[in-house]
């Protein structure tokens, strides 16, 4: 076991000391700061060279009206492939570390709660979430597809679908949540999202263009279907997105659930059994 | 120098100066977090300081946002390439949380404790 805890008077001593230097370094770096902050442009009110050209060839030259999502998917493409992969890692990050000590085998069966008490719900309840649920999914989609037209775009549509699937788990339970939503398929949107992705830039290369050129029929500027391979490579992101923060709930969720008894802390024997009518969920 | 033009100097510093406090609060709660939950939690206060900053700086009075579905282009409008990278930043920011949240989870099982400053480097 551990050796010997640090007695409470060192750690206030540590953290006193440990305040003293940082506001001795904050005096340091503030008059930095304030004077940085006082030679800055005035605010609202200074030139905006970058943002001004993207405005002025975004609509002509890419056929697209929102220009955040003309930055992100094709003036500065290869940067959100980055960040793709950088979300993509961070998922697989946490599903190791998660899924690799609590192993496969519970999530092959989920439904399979040992000991875990179900909690009544009110009807109310259940119907809210079932309303809802659909129709934040399906607002998730609209503000996926309409990227390219009006504000949105994969990674705001996508974060809103994955959240919207919590609403099943508000309503239906753990059970009903992993019933619909299965763990294997949203791993394979998050990799498949991600690699779609990196398919568009080959896909360019394959025509002997620069990676990520836009290759596909641009459209009219404001149609939903303007913008050609900014579409597809958006689709990438909403599923990669959607899916990725799915498996994070999940890995999440299954955290919470009680241990079988042998593996349970001897201090709870009422989720041993199971029927314990309103046991405590961590 | 006069009275009104001393307050616009002063309300133009104001975004970068909130911009300073959040970074700044958000790395004293770090420094004496005593809970790697809350000090996640301070960590992204001092993210948070990073949009207030990119945002302001890509900000324009009277500007649009960067959206020509209804105006017409040319129309001037805020800095679409800061917008960008604030998207980024959130990504990045809600991604890295679920990551430390992750392994805060690892340790809370392994050692029963979230208390920095309770936990000794490599002790078993």
């Amino acid at each position: 076991m551990s050796p010997r805890p640090r007695p409470e008077r060192r750690i206030a001593f540590a953290i006193r000391l440990r305040l003293a230097l940082f506001a001795l370094a904050g005096l340091c770096a503030l008059g930095g700061a304030l004077h940085v902050a006082g030679r800055m442009p005035a605010f609202g009110a200074h030139p905006l060279p970058y943002g001004d050209e993207i405005n002025r060839r975004g609509v002509p030259e890419r056929h697209v009206t929102n220009m955040v999502s003309a930055v992100n998917f094709d003036y500065r493409g290869f940067d959100t492939l980055g960040e793709e992969f950088m979300l993509l890692c961070a998922v697989t990050g946490v599903t190791v570390l998660l899924r690799g000590t609590r192993g496969e085998a519970r999530s092959a069966q989920p439904g399979r709660v040992e000991g875990r008490p179900i909690l009544p719900r009110s009807e109310a309840t259940v119907l809210l979430s079932r309303v809802l649920a659909p129709l934040i999914l399906m607002f998730g989609l609209y503000v996926a597809l309409h990227a390219m037209t009006t504000p949105g775009g994969g990674f705001q549509g996508g974060v809103i679908a994955a959240t919207g699937t919590l609403l099943f788990f508000a309503g239906d339970g753990y059970r009903g949540w992993r019933r619909l939503i299965r763990s294997g398929a949203m791993d394979a949107c998050e990799g498949s999202g991600a690699s779609l992705y990196a398919l568009c830039g080959f896909a360019s290369m394959a025509l002997g263009l620069p990676f990520l050129e836009n290759v596909l029929p641009l459209g009219t500027p404001g149609d939903l279907f303007s913008g050609g391979l900014m579409l597809v490579e958006n689709a990438g992101v909403a599923l990669a997105v959607g899916g990725g923060f799915v498996v994070l709930f999940i890995e999440f969720l299954e955290e919470t659930r009680v241990e079988p008894p042998e593996e349970a802390p001897g201090d709870a024997p009422g989720h041993a059994t199971g029927d314990a009518p309103d046991g405590a969920r961590s | 120098m006069s009275a009104t033009s001393s307050a616009a100097h002063w309300a133009s510093l104001l975004p970068w100066l909130v911009a300073i406090w959040l970074f700044a609060i958000g790395l004293y709660g770090i420094v004496t977090s005593r809970n790697f939950v809350h000090l996640i939690g301070c960590l992204s206060v001092v993210q948070a300081s990073t949009y207030v900053l990119l945002l302001a700086a890509g900000y324009r009075f009277g500007g649009v946002a960067p959206i020509y579905y209804t105006h017409k282009p040319g129309t001037p409008a805020v800095d679409p390439v800061l917008q960008a990278l604030v998207l980024t930043d959130v990504v990045v920011g809600a991604t890295v949380s679920a990551l430390l949240l992750a392994l805060v989870l690892q340790l809370h099982k392994r050692r029963g404790e979230l208390d920095p400053e309770k936990l000794r480097p490599m002790q078993q």
